[in-house]
């Protein structure tokens, strides 16, 4: 009886005390880091995964560079050349089109594109703790975000669309709800092409309509319908691509710079640039720079440029002046600026999109007469003025205006071009999936692209 | 019938009543006995023997003349006892007089060992662990108590990484259970689990054990086995070392004093060219390398001088202002021959001093102690100054009230250099040519491009890299002897472990070169609380005597660092980071971490021969995931007393033989905190601050789990002169965390899993004899130790390479934790001078398809496991040899089945790739057709058998050194007593006097200290050798 008195009154108080230290010594919260329970509970801290997501999209592996310089690499034969053959083998396995599916750029790009869909996700599930007022403009941007993202898997990762087919072609897995545990539900396969397409078209809707006109550097609803345009024209959708280019000219909230060379290089974006991603002064860098520049400007040129580049364009034309001699190699000017933003999206390549569209589907115009968009941009590159456009004339234009940055090799594949010996629907021009991810992903093992 | 009933109740009545009688008589037969105590082999009496009678608790002690008296009745057993002894059961008969003969306890089994959380006799103890005296420990001239442990225990291995003051050290217990994990026993002082990470920030790693006392040590015990640490769960995994420091006793005070004083060299050098040679060699390498690019490009031999050209340049160059130069201005020789290794080392002188006293009395009792130690060591700009208080009591409040506190403060300054794989740490010296004056016309010293590299001895004039670490460890506790049998213990306990820095890097140093200077300061402290409460309850029943506990114990830990840099300093001379022109950086972090627990044990005894223990832990902490808060860790063990029985008493050469086994489960949780959780990071964009996901939830992460069978037997012959033991094990440890690949789609690209497992398995042999006994004595001890390591599961995965190019530690399933895996060395083509690898083509079954058959393409080798860098043998011998006041203690320790990888061979064996001094060995080099040697043709530029990934570079890990060599004179008291000393000795005592291996390095006792872990280790890049000292000294004691 004494006994159990005594371990009554002293193991009880005992083990009450250790239980009140529980959280304390179990579950204290780490300090350079935040918990996920934490992270997404308050409006500010949603706001602020919102803005990590920003930071993620701002990689030098995808829009802080590399994601147009991939393109460029793909798309180039003639025009360009890679130097550093032997000691940075791996983006010159773009130039030569012979990928390997352990090629860690195309991994890079694959995994960095996924972080910031994982990133949005997580702002998408938490909308429900941002205040009411500022609901909208973070889902716009974050559903801006993953369209962005997914827009470029689908093009680099996929056969092209074809417009008027049926595009079940395996396009990239659609991850649209955050990842909080790895468990069986993760090993996803790919999507359709069209899947993809359509909920990029969704995602890009609702944007458009949840964004505001002014943000910023962030997305707004000028950036959203501009990228809509180019996904409508990618698809081959010319009267939905000439309405939404058509959108964000008559929006009026931007306008061409007077000198073409203005556009480039700076730490702030334009009036021309509908968006960018920014580059922070000084932990950032601007990788297309870090390949196309001179070593004077903080480059590795990398990339040097050839004659037959130069010959596309016109006697007179401004843009040509963009290229300056280093060393005896031919160099990019677009690229000079190592904390330059990335140009994303400008105003020209509306009006380019407006007057293809256009011109494609013929009257009654939206907005302007194709001749009309063409001589804004054609003009302003300092050559008179045409009194009429064919199609390959804006092509043609859509190349000197739009050079060096990540367009030659998605049009290549929207116009049914070709690139050399690689026709447009090559699977040499499409990336592997990247080999890291089949082999830790059961639901990709038989999915890998055609030519891997 | 009526008639004869009557008499027959008559005679009953009488029988009962002379039966009673007799009863009442026997009962009444209460009588004095008495006797005398003394030892069986001198005969002498044991004075203050205590004479107990079995199971009253009635004790007496013998007087001066080991006699004693007691009042007993016939039929009961006396227990005598006396330390030192082994206690003896006598049965009292009819005899008044039982004397007792007590055998000399040579294998201690009456002493208590410390189990974790109690005490139990070493005889009765079914586990496996090992107990040091602290006297053992004493005058070993180490800086920290981690290596004095050296070869004294079976099953562990201790290895120091290099030759720097304070350096870590590798301590394991029956091998490696771990990648990521720590395989670091749990080190606990004076029931306080410490903190044994290194902290600081700059240079080579420093010791945690540093700031922990070496002197005034009581003893240690190392809980070896699963079913001992089981006791401490989730940290239990890798055996738990228990230190506990001297308390004081009830008597007169005892002051102890000793100082120390010696020297210390490196124990060996390795032979590198002088300048001569290495002008010769040199010249002939780049020949060779010209010739070869004549082929390469199809050329007459002779056509290019490409290589040629550079070395005279380079020649005339490194030998600055000793350049002798002919006419045409052609390179001759060199006026100096400098040796550099020569400059890396000094001679370092050490001093060392401990003060103690203890005393007390029944009430109170104290022990304190100071110590003070400067060691120089033997690089230069390197040495350490520590000191430490330390005072402990202990108080008898009241029959029912024990209270106590002990406090130590430990400081230690140490002036650091650089790891092993930065150009300014001193043995990287070795790679400058000896052509090179070390200073130059102006006594100031070169410096590149004069030398080759950057010039080591800038950074021993111009960078001053001061570490101060310390530590305090405060516990009280107070127990409750509630009543007879039932005890409640309480403890808090307090380990304050912080590290300061300033390092200042001079204009001209390698880090302050470009930005006038550079300097950081830096602060790390990890900040540990600990409490326990344990009812303790002895109780019996029928025969089965019980000691039970029961337990609840918490620690807190905050791990804390905070650190800022500067440059552009005005002068070197302005010290501190207040007078940067620039402050360029600065940061601070924070972790916490937590255990909660509740234990229990019941050892039981039956007859004295019976044992048995169980135990079980509940625990949690902060480290593991919410679907694995809490892990339950049992360990049970039986042990049978087999000279207990009866049936053995005949066997009288056979003193003691006990039979053991047990099973337990032990954890391991020494990893990252929050390593379970989902976790946000900051990054920034257009520099507004965001956070982005960084780590995926893993709610199932959890404890490393390890499973071990341990079984053997103790014994004695010939009254315990020879005893010892052997025990063999078998530990499985599962759930080991490995870095697991995810689809990068999930936003994250790799997890942390429990996916691995590692089996240990080896048998431990222990052995102490008394050879000669008498006024001329002589010990001996030996222990011997072999462990296997397997690989079992490496999860998704069969191999873990990190080695790049220049490291060849892997981890693959099937073959020990960091095996060697490159290229097999084939030697030397004798036709053409190029250096050959086995191709070892594998076929599927992984059986080699093409075996001798050899390739002169590295990249065409393939790679194999080419050995273990963990011994698998380990031993030691001690011999202890006694005569009047003298004493010879040495021992020898070994390791055996090892190799180690000379990883900075391919820069000084590389036969003249580069221009790195070479060693003497490298003058074998092949010269012409048909020459048969081992070191391929010198070839500057032309990579020839320097490849680090190869079987070239590695060398036999075995040694045996003389570990520890003392000899003392203890002056007789008869003499000292007179000037009211009571003990005066006088001592030498050497480490690492002799070093027997075929190790081509420095010292095979290395670890690279830039690169330590599970799957690094056994790596020599410029590590320096272990010192070899020696110390003086004298103790006094009042």
């Amino acid at each position: 009886m004494k006994k159990s008195i005594i371990l009554t009154t002293v193991v009880l108080p005992v083990m009450a005390m250790l239980m009140t230290a529980c959280d304390w010594l179990l579950e204290p919260e780490p300090s350079q880091s935040v918990s996920e329970e934490l992270a997404l509970t308050t409006d500010a801290n949603v706001k602020s995964v919102l803005n990590g997501a920003y930071s993620l999209f701002n990689e030098p592996g995808i829009y802080g560079g590399n994601i147009l310089r991939n393109a460029e690499l793909l798309a180039g034969n003639g025009e360009i050349k890679w130097v550093n053959e032997e000691t940075y083998y791996e983006p010159y396995e773009f130039f030569t089109k012979t990928i390997s599916a352990e090629n860690q750029e195309v991994y890079i790009q694959w995994r960095d594109s996924y972080r910031v869909i994982n990133a949005v996700n997580n702002v998408l599930s938490a909308l429900d703790v941002v205040k009411p007022a500022d609901r909208t403009w973070v889902e716009g941007e974050a559903l801006f975000l993953r369209a962005l993202v997914y827009f470029d898997l689908v093009r680099f990762f996929a056969l092209p669309y074809e417009a008027g087919t049926i595009n079940n072609q395996y396009g990239v897995p659609l991850i649209l709800k955050p990842v909080r545990l790895i468990n069986d539900e993760i090993y996803k396969g790919r999507n359709t092409v069209e899947e993809v397409y359509s909920q990029i078209i969704t995602d890009l809707g609702d944007a458009a309509e949840l964004l505001p006109d002014e943000n910023g550097i962030f997305a707004t609803r000028g950036a959203a319908m501009a990228l809509l345009a180019r996904v409508f024209l990618q698809k081959g959708d010319y009267q939905n691509a000439r309405y939404a280019a058509n959108e964000v000219i008559s929006s009026g909230k931007y306008s061409l710079l007077p000198a073409y060379a203005d556009i480039f290089n700076r730490n702030e974006p334009t009036k021309e640039d509908i968006f960018v991603a920014k580059i922070a002064y000084p932990r950032e860098y601007n990788a297309m720079t870090v390949s196309f520049s001179s070593s004077a400007y903080g480059g590795y040129g990398f990339i040097e440029i050839l004659d037959g580049h130069i010959n596309i364009y016109p006697s007179g034309d401004k843009r040509a002046e963009m290229f300056y001699m280093d060393n005896g190699a031919l160099r990019c000017g677009k690229w000079n600026n190592i904390y330059g933003c990335v140009n994303l999206i400008r105003l020209s390549e509306m009006f380019l999109i407006r007057a293809e569209c256009n011109l494609r589907l013929g009257p009654p115009y939206v907005g302007a007469s194709p001749v009309d968009d063409y001589n804004e941009v054609h003009v302003r590159a300092g050559l008179p003025a045409a009194g009429s456009v064919i199609l390959d004339d804006i092509i043609l234009e859509r190349r000197c205006e739009l050079a060096f940055e990540g367009h030659r090799i998605h049009d290549i594949k929207r116009l049914k071009q070709s690139i050399g010996v690689w026709g447009y629907k090559n699977p040499k021009l499409v990336f592997p999936v990247p080999a890291r991810e089949i082999r830790n992903n059961p639901a990709l093992q038989s999915q890998q692209n055609a030519g891997y | 019938m009526n008639h004869i009933g009557a008499d027959f109740m008559k005679k009953l009545i009488a029988v009962i009543i002379i039966l009673s009688g007799a009863v009442l008589m026997l009962d009444a037969q209460q009588k004095t006995v008495t006797g005398k105590v003394f030892c069986s082999g001198t005969r002498q009496p044991l004075a203050g023997a205590e004479v107990e009678i079995k199971g009253t608790g009635n004790t007496v002690k013998t007087d001066e003349g080991g006699f004693y008296s007691l009042n007993v009745q016939e039929g009961e057993v006396l227990i005598f006892r006396c330390s030192g002894r082994r206690s003896r059961e006598i049965t009292v008969g009819t005899s008044d007089v039982v004397n007792a003969e007590l055998d000399i306890d040579y294998a201690g089994l009456e002493n208590d060992i410390e189990t974790g959380y109690g005490l139990r006799r070493k005889s009765k103890i079914t586990g496996t662990i090992t107990k040091i005296e602290g006297s053992a420990l004493r005058n070993i001239p180490v800086t920290t108590v981690d290596i004095a442990l050296q070869g004294r225990a079976p099953g562990l291995f201790i290895g120091q990484v290099n030759g720097k003051v304070a350096a870590m050290s590798r301590i394991m217990i029956r091998g490696t259970s771990s990648v990521y994990a720590t395989s670091q026993p749990l080190f606990i002082i004076d029931g306080i689990p410490i903190s044994a990470e290194s902290v600081n920030f700059s240079g080579a790693p420093v010791n945690p054990f540093t700031t922990v006392i070496t002197s005034d040590i009581e003893s240690v015990e190392i809980l070896r086995d699963a079913s001992s640490a089981a006791i401490y769960g989730a940290r239990g995994a890798n055996g738990v070392i228990i230190i506990n420091t001297r308390k004081g006793y009830s008597g007169d005070t005892r002051i102890d004093f000793t100082v120390r004083s010696g020297f210390s060299e490196p124990s060996r050098l390795r032979e590198f060219m002088n300048a001569d040679e290495y002008v010769t060699y040199l010249r002939e390498a780049a020949k060779n390398g010209d010739l070869m690019f004549d082929r390469y490009f199809g050329y007459e031999p002779g056509t290019i001088t490409f290589c040629r050209d550079e070395i005279e340049n380079r020649l005339k160059t490194y030998s600055g202002w000793a350049a002798v130069i002919n006419n045409s201005g052609r390179f001759l020789r060199s006026e100096v021959s400098t040796d550099w290794q020569d400059l890396a080392f000094k001679k370092g002188r050490i001093w060392s001093a401990d003060l103690s006293a203890r005393g007390g009395n029944e009430k109170l009792r104290y022990s304190a102690g100071s110590s003070y130690l400067r060691n120089d060591g033997i690089l230069v700009s390197n040495g350490i100054e520590k000191m430490s208080a330390r005072m402990r009591i202990d108080n008898k409040v009241s029959r029912l009230i024990d209270l106590g506190f002990s406090l130590s403060i430990n400081r230690a300054g140490i002036n650091q250099v650089s790891p092993d794989n930065d150009y300014s740490s001193p043995l990287q010296l070795v790679a400058q040519a000896p052509i090179t004056p070390p200073r130059d016309e102006n006594d100031e010293l070169s410096s590149f491009p004069v030398t080759s590299y950057y010039n080591a001895l800038l950074d021993v004039e111009y960078t001053s890299r001061k570490i101060t670490e310390y530590r305090s460890l405060a516990n009280g506790y107070i127990n409750l002897n509630i009543m007879e049998g039932l005890s409640w213990k309480n403890e808090v306990g307090f380990d304050l472990y912080s590290n300061k820095e300033n390092a200042r890097y001079g204009e001209k140093t390698m880090e302050g070169l470009g930005r006038s200077g550079y300097g950081f300061a830096n602060q790390g402290q990890n900040q540990n609380i600990t409490g326990r409460s344990i009812l303790l309850y002895n109780s019996r029943i029928n025969d089965i005597v019980l000691n039970s506990l029961l337990g609840a114990e918490f620690q807190h830990t905050s791990v804390e660092t905070m650190y800022t840099e500067g440059e552009r300093f005005a002068s070197d001379a302005l010290k501190t980071i207040a007078s940067a022109g620039w402050i360029s950086g600065g940061s601070s972090t924070l972790a916490n971490y937590g255990f909660l627990a509740g234990f229990f044990r019941v050892n039981a005894d039956k007859d004295g021969k019976y044992l048995l223990s169980l135990s079980g832990r509940v625990e949690g902490s902060s480290r593991f995931g919410k679907n694995n808060k809490c892990g339950f860790f049992p360990g049970i063990s039986a042990g049978w007393i087999i000279t207990e029985e009866k049936f053995m008493s005949a066997v009288s050469f056979l003193s003691f033989l006990k039979v053991k086994a047990g099973y337990g489960i032990a954890g391991n949780s020494g990893f990252g905190n929050y390593w379970h959780l989902g976790l946000y990071n900051s990054d920034n964009y257009d520099d507004v601050q965001g956070l982005v996901p960084g780590q995926v939830a893993n709610p199932d992460l959890k404890w490393e789990s390890l499973k071990e069978i341990n079984g053997g037997i103790e014994f004695g012959f010939i009254k315990d002169r020879i005893s010892g033991e052997i025990v063999i094990y078998r530990r499985k440890a599962t759930d080991i965390l490995l870095e697991e690949e995810i689809p990068s789609m999930t936003g994250y690209q790799s997890m942390i899993k429990n996916s691995g497992a590692i089996q240990n398995k080896g048998f431990e042999f222990g052995l102490n004899t008394i050879n000669k006994t008498g006024s001329f004595e002589w010990k001996t001890g030996l222990i011997f130790s072999f462990n296997r390591n397997e690989v079992l599961s490496l999860g998704r995965n069969n191999l873990l390479d990190f080695g790049g190019e220049n490291y060849m530690n892997v981890a693959m399933t099937g073959y020990p934790i960091g095996s060697f895996y490159g290229a097999e060395y084939a030697g030397v083509d004798y036709n053409t001078g190029d250096a050959l690898w086995y191709i070892n083509e594998k076929d599927v079954n992984g059986e080699i398809i093409n075996p001798g058959k050899t390739t002169s393409n590295f990249k065409s080798a393939n790679y194999v496991i080419l050995g273990n860098p963990n011994p698998e043998y380990t031993g030691a011998i001690t011999n202890t040899l006694s005569y009047r006041g003298f004493e010879l203690v040495f021992t020898f320790q070994g390791v055996a089945g090892n190799k180690i990888h000379l990883a900075g061979d391919r820069w000084m064996a590389s036969n003249g790739f580069w221009v790195d001094n070479q060693l003497k060995s490298q003058l074998r080099s092949w010269k012409t057709k048909g020459d048969i040697t081992d070191v391929p043709q010198a070839r500057l530029l032309w990579e020839n058998g320097n490849q680090s990934r190869s079987s070239r570079y590695l060398s036999d890990g075995s040694y045996l050194k003389l570990r520890d060599v003392a000899l003392s004179y203890t002056v007789p008291s008869g003499i000292i007593s007179k000037l009211n000393i009571r003990n005066l000795q006088l001592f030498v005592q050497g480490r690492n006097l002799l070093t027997i291996t075929r190790y081509e390095g420095w010292d095979p006792e290395v670890s690279a200290d830039f690169m330590v872990n599970n799957i690094f280790s056994g790596i020599d890049f410029y590590s320096a050798p272990q010192p070899r000292t020696v110390i003086f000294g004298i103790t006094l004691g009042f």
